[in-house]
């Protein structure tokens, strides 16, 4: 029997050859095949363009001959991106925007996903009083956009004495992302079995030691979710660095764009891309290291309804 | 335990020079829009000069040019830690510092050092906001040269220098685009048109029409002169010149266009130079720069600082020092050179300038024949609408001179009734 046919034996006949159909390829496959390349294209081809600008000398990017490879490949752009962009007073390069994004990057997760996932856990397994208004409230909060109540924060967190710091900049992260977070973290735990829970608090299980000791513990799936949400999010933040980290606290995007948007300065398109590039690796890099463990959490539950 | 007198001394006198230097010393916050090594080349200039006279320091921050309208820096106000120098053009954000006694006056300053008689009139009235000097010029550009590709200018066997007059320049265009070259090169967005027609608006028109049509309620009447329609019919005229790549192309494109030798020349501000310069070409040698042909008056941008007002007399001291060092005649020349503008004094030595800044202070030193960027003089919605009207125009061949004209008055009504 080949891959094509299959032979079927009848009793006092002769053995029939039946011709295996040739698998079809839907008309849908085809349609999701052409949309997926578009939009894979339609990201690809700005990317190609950003790569092999970063490698191109100033001349050649010149001759506006964007698509072609670099005739005269140099590393000099990315160099002169980590080394001797300016910002400040100083041109140490976008690497003291890295050092800056980092600084900002610790206390935001460790802030956020603190509040969040302990608010998640209570909403979701013992009885707050007024926990759907609650909840109905973190899901209003979750559509204001930023820029309305961005000048009452900028007066809340100097009244606090933290302006202009990594603190601040984390805290307004923090505040921004707790109502998706706790949302996310508290459909997550809602799915954890009541009887487990009963007999935690049974076993003497104060609210505190059944989060440390139970909750978790099984909570990996989710907390990586979060922390690739979280990453991306702070990463390539720029509005809020842009506004509350003052004269000395400036996250890598602020000074990426400080050189790349200019009103009536010279455009080194290279040495931009470079930048740019540097400034997206980090979320990248975390995204392919532990975007196994995010589709994961996300089929377990942590994303729905 | 005896000590030794001599070393007691010079402890002693140690310990008190530490003392006085850290009590006279005031640390000073800048915040400013600056990034390109050339203009970071400009500003340590100036801060090396400062920090070495005074013994201060400069913190610093720069955020992204003329980000959502300032808003960073308003947020530092909002938040009490105003920086003591910063960056502004928007005339209404220095009069809301006045009206909250955060402005500093410089003029008694300018007054002393003798600085107010040194800069031009223009300079001057772009500094100056309800009869009180509330910005420290840095730098002055024109807001319409033409820079030319001095190879293609050869190859085309034309002279842009002996253009007199706008006919001159078409009649070459003819010559130019047989050669294989794009005669005038275009760009793409709003920014480009809209300076575009302010440049011609005053090179065309003059001083008199271009202050009634740029100004805090803009004179309606003078849409109906016929230098405004001449004015539009230029520019429709140069945008016509538009290559197929011109849609969504940057200034800086725009320049590289002519850096490349695919077109003759671009007419915009002279901070075209930062691009030439940043490829290595020289003026005079690769490029050349000229006003536009038969020009009757230049728009002038002038790039400035504003001090912090409202402060404590020791902090107040340490900014006229800054201010001072900013306007110095060589230190303004030295900042020009990096930074590729034209210096704000007309006295500056000239032993660093190239042909297009003496250009630019020779416009600068006739009698009226500059006028003020439309920022510095003009309502907000009333240049967002001449740029969109100018930037459709350029998008539509199919509308007419009339059809801009009607536009601007519809537009007019909008803001103004």
């Amino acid at each position: 029997m080949t891959a094509l046919s299959e032979t079927r034996a009848q009793p006092g006949r002769a053995a029939i050859v039946i011709p295996r159909r040739r698998p079809r390829i839907k008309g849908s496959s085809i349609a999701i095949f052409v949309f997926l390349t578009m939009v894979s294209l339609f990201v690809a081809i700005p990317l190609y363009v950003v790569i092999v600008t970063s490698f191109k000398p100033i001349g050649e990017i010149t001759l506006g001959q964007i698509f072609n490879l670099p005739v005269q490949w140099t590393v000099q752009p990315w160099m002169k991106a980590w080394n001797e962009m300016c910002t400040g007073l100083a041109c140490d390069g976008i690497k003291q925007g890295f050092f800056n994004s980092v600084a900002i990057l610790f206390p935001s997760l460790v802030l956020s996903i603190a509040i969040a996932s302990v608010t998640g856990y209570a909403l979701a397994l013992w009885n707050v009083r007024w926990a759907d208004g609650f909840l109905f409230v973190l899901f209003i909060c979750a559509f204001v956009p930023f820029q309305i109540i961005m000048i009452p924060l900028i007066i809340v967190v100097a009244s606090l004495g933290i302006f202009g710091t990594v603190w601040a900049i984390a805290l307004v992260h923090a505040v921004l992302s707790m109502p998706l977070l706790t949302l996310i973290f508290r459909n997550f735990y809602k799915d954890i079995p009541r009887e487990l829970i009963n007999a935690a608090i049974m076993d003497s299980g104060s609210f505190w030691k059944i989060f440390w000791e139970i909750v978790l513990p099984m909570s990996g799936n989710i907390m990586v979710v979060v922390l690739i949400l979280m990453i991306t999010t702070v990463w390539n933040d720029y509005l809020v660095g842009l506004t509350f980290g003052g004269i000395s606290t400036k996250p890598m995007t602020v000074i990426l764009a400080n050189s790349v948007i200019t009103s009536r300065g010279e455009a080194i398109y290279n040495v931009n891309m470079a930048a740019a590039l540097l400034t997206a690796v980090p979320p990248l890099v975390v995204y392919f290291a532990l975007g196994r463990f995010f589709v994961q959490g996300i089929t377990s539950g942590a994303i729905k309804g | 335990m005896m000590f030794n007198p001599r070393i007691t001394a010079w402890a002693a006198a140690a310990a008190l020079t530490a003392s006085v230097g850290a009590a006279h010393a005031t640390d000073l916050t800048l915040f400013h829009t600056w990034s390109n090594e050339s203009e970071m080349k400009a500003l340590n200039t100036i801060i090396d000069k400062y920090q070495a006279d005074t013994g201060n320091k400069i913190q610093a921050a720069s955020v992204p040019h003329e980000t959502a309208g300032e808003s960073p820096l308003v947020s530092l106000f909002v938040a009490g830690t105003p920086p003591n120098l910063f960056i502004a053009a928007d005339a209404s954000f220095f009069k809301d510092l006045d009206a909250k006694g955060q402005a500093f006056d410089v003029k008694p300053l300018f007054d002393k050092i003798g600085v107010t008689q040194a800069l031009p009139a223009t300079v001057l009235q772009a500094i100056t906001i309800d009869g009180k000097v509330l910005k420290i010029p840095t730098a002055v550009h024109l807001d319409g040269m033409v820079y030319f590709n001095e190879e293609v200018a050869k190859k085309a066997g034309v002279d842009p220098t002996k253009w007199t007059s706008l006919d001159d320049m078409w009649a070459d265009q003819k010559k130019v685009e047989d050669a294989g070259f794009t005669f005038i090169a275009i760009g793409g967005n709003s920014f480009q048109a809209g300076y575009t027609f302010h440049a011609l608006l005053a090179a065309i028109a003059g001083p008199a029409i271009y202050n009634r049509f740029y100004a805090d309620t803009p004179d309606k009447t003078v849409f109906d002169d016929p230098a405004v329609r001449q004015t539009i019919e230029t520019f429709r005229k140069i945008a016509a010149q538009a290559d197929p790549g011109w849609v969504n192309r940057s200034w800086n494109d725009t320049t590289n266009t002519v850096i490349a030798g695919k077109a003759l020349m671009q007419i915009h501000g002279d901070w075209m130079k930062g691009q030439w310069r940043a490829n290595d070409k020289k003026a005079g040698v690769d490029f050349g720069c000229m006003n536009i042909p038969g020009t009757k008056a230049v728009s002038v941008t002038v790039d400035s600082f504003g001090l912090l007002g409202g402060v404590d007399e020791k902090t107040a001291k340490a900014e006229e020092d800054f201010a001072a060092v900013v306007v110095d005649p060589k230190i303004n020349a030295e900042f020009a050179f990096y930074k590729g503008s034209s210096p704000v004094r007309l006295d500056v030595p000239t032993d660093k300038l190239d042909a297009c800044n003496t250009l630019v202070l020779d416009d600068l030193k006739k009698p009226d024949f500059s006028v003020e960027n439309p920022f510095y003089i003009a309502d907000g919605d009333w240049i967002n609408s001449v740029w969109n009207t100018m930037f459709t125009l350029q998008g539509d061949p199919n509308m007419s001179t009339d059809d801009g004209i009607k536009m601007l008055k519809s537009e007019y009504d909008a803001i103004f009734k």
